[in-house]
């Protein structure tokens, strides 16, 4: 397509800021999530927060639909292309703006990668907290639209608790400058409310995010289980006991031998039926404390060993090696459904045994790792994309899922968004109401339902009377499967 | 195009072990110039997805040129969980694409004169570096450069020549300086002998002073890693047969085959995974197996082998503060990282400090630097910074290529620091603990080995 205002575009952004190659605009199909593909008609990747204002307004005038993309490892397709529209991807907007380790706050690019603010942080002893484990790829922009977790988010909360300002540009250009001042906010917190829209409330371009100080000691402590359910159970105790790790993680069986086959091997035993991992934060005192109330509870539920890392590498071995865990199941299978659930904590256990037995009848291969502190689990379904009937168990075991954890008081999900994947169940959740007033809240900050449309709020629930700009016949062919039914 | 099946064009299977994580992008070189998803390892493993599904085509442009802006650096697969084998799949990718397009008659030419006739023949190879030299000290490479279009700079930029005195071959047999430990063979390469003559003396030195004799391999030249990175398939196994069968006969007297020590990070990689390259052919496979098994990169049998007495030592003005600089295929290619920085440590005097991002490519990647000069420059330009920081006065590297980049590299910025090779640092601090010794030494000096004729001899072969 060869519109003026394209012209315009690559007059604005130069010739690295377009892209318009259909081969190179084919990787951008899909984020994390393989299942939902279709390729945009445009890639944009702007510098500045001034050059994707100038952009936002040109699509504005022109009516096109616009989705924002970080770096694209969300699991719940809320950087799938739609219908029409152009992707504005932050990837080139990654710098460090300011640190101030005395205010203890950094103003970076939305396309910062997670870890490298960790990184740039470290000489003032400082760190960012919330650590998914994809942070060694994820956008800082894309954690605050999905309002992201992470291990160590057991302690110090998701996301949104550490985005102090940002500076948003509107579905029409506008720029929201809600970085200043930096204390708690006057009126109306539209930051918080920024947090987790998903890309449908605008693009933000710059970030102000609290930086905490590293703790003073960290002990990492493995414990291994021969049972998945005492290791669910440990969880409970420690929690009960008040003993307060920073991270409590458990990975199954075939989690921990993908990873011990992967370059994350940690030293995970290989015939574990489970792993607890904790980290436990604070004072040399506290932590000597902590530990030594912890060891006997696990061992009581039958940890058959519990160790402590001996090095700071080790240290950094344990953790490497459940943040891999997603990418070492690719060994397994071409693909990865990654359901994410969230149940009380004293539920998890139930909700393990039913997708254990789910995946039994319907015959797939699944492999749990837990944010069981959160209550968060995460049922890997290793499946292959090419195979139809595959597909379709896979998607019906994850609504399964869903529906069990709903029953159960819980939520849809922990930390990885709605997205595409799942909008429909957003109504076994949800009351009409409760969906209509999204969807006003949602027009508030986009009247024409334009920036990252068909995505989140389920269209009939939504009483839009508006043409969807997505439509699910030009999904594909998985997409449309699940639609039909 | 040929209508071949385009599931042929790529390793169809191995595309599917991406899970399309995203762990592999940020540490992407061409990531990080681009931030294009096409330009990363999960967009260009997509890419192949795509022209073995059919949904690009096998002669697509924008593919190749994806192919080719990739430095095959194996970044990704340090960092990739799925344990996914980007370098191999690029380099079957790549040989696929070199025979689905035409590419211009005088790239055709450079193509069939470069990896068809020099790299392989050490005297071709010779006479070219003299030819290089000349048109470097008459001036006359001034005024050809133009000819060559965009590589013009980088013709300009290649590092001088050295004297033919450096450019001397390695004795056929170099003894072990006191007791002999053990022997062992050295692979001199293609380029090292000519531009790098001192790195292999130096090797050499090394080898010895820890107790090893040292044995070349005659003749042979090229262990065909450049062709196999460069989608020159069957040149590269044509190679990886010769490189096999000269080795084979270098045993020690009792007919052991003598461990292969190789001194440039590309070829070692690449010769350890000869049983790869070679997998199809059944009557290769064990041979082929047998061999990758006796390679050594220098770093790695002299820190597992140096003896415990081995005490380098070097007055703290000779190399000054030092930094060493990963190379790619050290590091990500055979994943040894840490040979290097231990003998670092151990040479007695020196001051070693860490270099920022030291897995991060330089740019040099092969010929690269040559076939795609700004993107190359580009890639090199953060090493820069990253090497300011240390405030280092020498640059340790261990790889031909990586040792050319700075090279250049430094010449370009006026940055005074001076690059070396390991085995150089090592080779010097033994000299030097020699001379200087603390206590009186054990070994012997040996006699040193008459150095062998460029010509190699007939009865070598
Ligand atoms: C291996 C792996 C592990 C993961 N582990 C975790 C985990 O532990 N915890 C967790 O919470 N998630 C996890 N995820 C999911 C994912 O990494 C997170 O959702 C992450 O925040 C997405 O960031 P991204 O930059 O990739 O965003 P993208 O996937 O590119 O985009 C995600 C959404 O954010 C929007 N968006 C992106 N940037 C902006 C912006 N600047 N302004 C407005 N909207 C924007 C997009 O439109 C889209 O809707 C994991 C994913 C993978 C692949
Ligand atoms: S890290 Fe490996 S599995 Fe993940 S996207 Fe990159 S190549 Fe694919
Ligand atoms: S080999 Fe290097 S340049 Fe090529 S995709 Fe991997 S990391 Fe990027």
């Amino acid at each position: 397509m060869d519109a003026p205002w394209i012209a315009e575009l690559r007059a604005l952004l130069g010739p690295r800021g377009i892209v318009e190659d259909p081969t190179r605009l084919f990787p951008y199909e899909a984020d994390g999530i393989v299942l939902l593909r279709r390729r945009p008609e445009l890639v944009l990747l702007p510098r500045t927060t001034e050059q994707v204002s100038r952009a936002l307004k040109i699509l504005h005038r022109e009516r096109v639909p616009v989705v924002a993309r970080g770096a694209g490892t969300g699991l719940s397709g809320g950087a799938t292309p739609v219908e029409g529209g152009v992707v504005v991807s932050l990837a080139r907007m990654r710098d460090v703006l300011e640190l101030d380790a005395v205010d203890r706050t950094a103003r970076v690019q939305a396309g910062l990668v997670n870890i490298d603010l960790s990184l740039a942080c470290s000489k003032h002893q400082l760190f960012y907290a919330p650590d998914p484990s994809s942070q060694q790829a994820c956008t800082l922009g894309g954690n605050i639209a999905e309002n992201s977790g992470g291990p160590h988010c057991f302690r110090y909360g998701n996301t949104t608790q550490h985005v102090l300002g940002l500076v948003i540009v509107l579905e029409d250009g506008t720029v929201l400058d809600l970085s200043e001042p930096r204390v708690d906010p006057l009126g109306y917190d539209l930051v918080g409310l920024f947090v987790g829209s998903e890309g449908m409330f605008g693009i933000a371009t710059e970030l102000v995010l609290k930086l905490l100080p590293k703790p003073a000691t960290t002990e990492t402590l493995l414990a291994i289980f021969e049972s998945l359910d005492a290791a669910c159970d440990a969880t409970s105790d420690l929690i009960r006991a008040r003993h307060e790790p920073s991270a409590i993680e458990i990975l199954d069986k075939l989690t921990i031998q993908a990873v011990e086959a992967s370059v994350y091997a940690a030293g995970y035993p290989k015939t574990a039926e489970a792993v607890l991992l904790l980290d436990i934060e604070g004072s040399e005192v506290e932590v000597a404390n902590t530990v030594a109330g912890i060891e006997p509870l696990v061992r009581a539920r039958g940890a058959i060993e519990v160790r402590t890392a001996k090095t700071e590498l080790e240290r950094k071995q344990l953790w490497a090696g459940r943040k891999g865990a997603f990418g070492a199941m690719g060994r397994i299978a071409p693909d990865l459904y990654v359901a994410d659930v969230c149940v009380p904590r004293t539920k998890l256990r139930e909700l393990v045994a039913h997708t254990t037995r789910i995946a039994r009848e319907k015959n797939l291969k699944l492999a749990t790792v837990f944010h069981a502190g959160d209550g968060n689990l995460h049922p890997n379904i290793a499946y292959d994309r090419r195979d139809a009937d595959e597909v379709r168990r896979v998607l019906e075991a994850g609504d399964e899922i869903m529906h069990l954890c709903i029953e159960a008081g819980g939520s849809l999900s922990g930390e990885h968004g709605v997205g595409l994947e799942k909008m429909k169940a957003m109504e076994w959740l949800f009351t009409r109401e409760d969906l209509a007033t999204m969807c006003r809240v949602r027009e508030a900050w986009d009247p024409d339902r334009r920036m990252n449309p068909g995505k989140l709020i389920p269209i009939r629930a939504c009483l839009e009377t508006k043409q969807a700009v997505f439509r699910p016949e030009h999904a594909t062919g998985a997409a449309k499967a699940r639609d039909e039914r | 195009m040929s209508l071949a099946d385009p599931k042929t064009l790529v390793e169809y299977t191995a595309t599917l072990d991406c899970i399309h994580c995203g762990l592999c992008l940020r540490t992407c070189p061409t990531f990080q110039l681009t931030g294009n998803e096409a330009s990363s390892p999960r967009g260009r493993i997509y890419l192949m997805r795509g022209v073995a599904e059919g949904q690009i085509a096998g002669d697509d442009p924008t593919y190749h040129d994806e192919l080719e802006f990739c430095l095959v650096c194996r970044n990704c697969e340090s960092v990739c969980p799925a344990g996914v084998r980007f370098g191999e799949m690029m380099e079957v990718a790549r040989d696929r694409a070199a025979n689905s397009v035409k590419r211009p008659w005088s790239e055709a030419l450079a193509r069939w004169i470069g990896f068809g006739l020099v790299l392989p023949n050490r005297a071709l190879m010779r006479w070219s570096i003299d030819l290089l030299g000349f048109a470097q000290r008459s001036g006359l490479l001034r005024r050809v450069a133009p000819l060559f279009g965009a590589r013009k700079d980088a013709l300009l930029a290649f590092p001088a020549v050295p004297p033919k005195s450096e450019r001397e071959l390695l004795p056929i047999r170099t003894p072990a300086r006191g007791e002999e430990r053990g022997e062992v063979t050295v692979l001199e390469g293609c380029v090292m002998p000519e531009m790098f003559g001192r790195v292999n003396l130096a090797t050499v030195e090394t080898l010895s002073a820890i107790g090893f004799a040292t044995r070349t391999c005659g003749s042979h030249a090229c262990c065909g890693a450049l062709h196999a990175h460069n989608g020159e398939l069957d040149g590269a196994r044509a190679l990886a047969k010769n490189t096999i069968v000269a080795f084979e006969g270098l045993t020690s007297s009792d007919g052991v085959p003598l461990p292969v020590i190789v001194n440039s990070a590309g070829c070692g990689a690449h010769m350890k995974e000869y049983p790869r390259l070679l997998a199809e052919e059944p009557e290769w496979r064990a041979r082929a197996q047998a061999f990758s098994k006796r390679v050594f990169d220098f770093s790695e049998f002299v820190a597992a082998h140096a003896p415990a007495d081995w005490a380098p030592r070097v007055d703290p003005g000779t190399f000054g503060r030092v930094t060493y600089d990963d190379p790619c295929h050290l590091c990500h290619g055979q994943q040894i990282r840490k040979p290097p920085r231990e003998l670092l440590k151990r040479v007695h005097g020196l001051q070693h400090v860490e270099l920022p991002h030291s897995e991060q490519c330089c740019g040099s990647a092969g010929i690269y630097s040559m076939l795609r000069p700004s993107d190359s420059n580009a890639v090199f330009e953060p090493k820069l910074a990253d090497l300011a920081e240390t405030r280092a006065d020498t640059l340790v590297t261990a790889n031909p290529g990586c040792h050319m980049q700075w090279d250049m590299g430094l010449d370009r910025t006026g940055l005074d620091v001076r690059v070396v090779h390991l085995a150089e640092v090592l080779a010097e601090a033994s000299r030097q603990a020699r001379s200087t010794p603390t206590e009186p030494s054990k070994h012997e000096p040996a006699e040193l080995a008459t150095p062998r004729l460029h010509e190699p001899k007939a009865e070598v072969r």
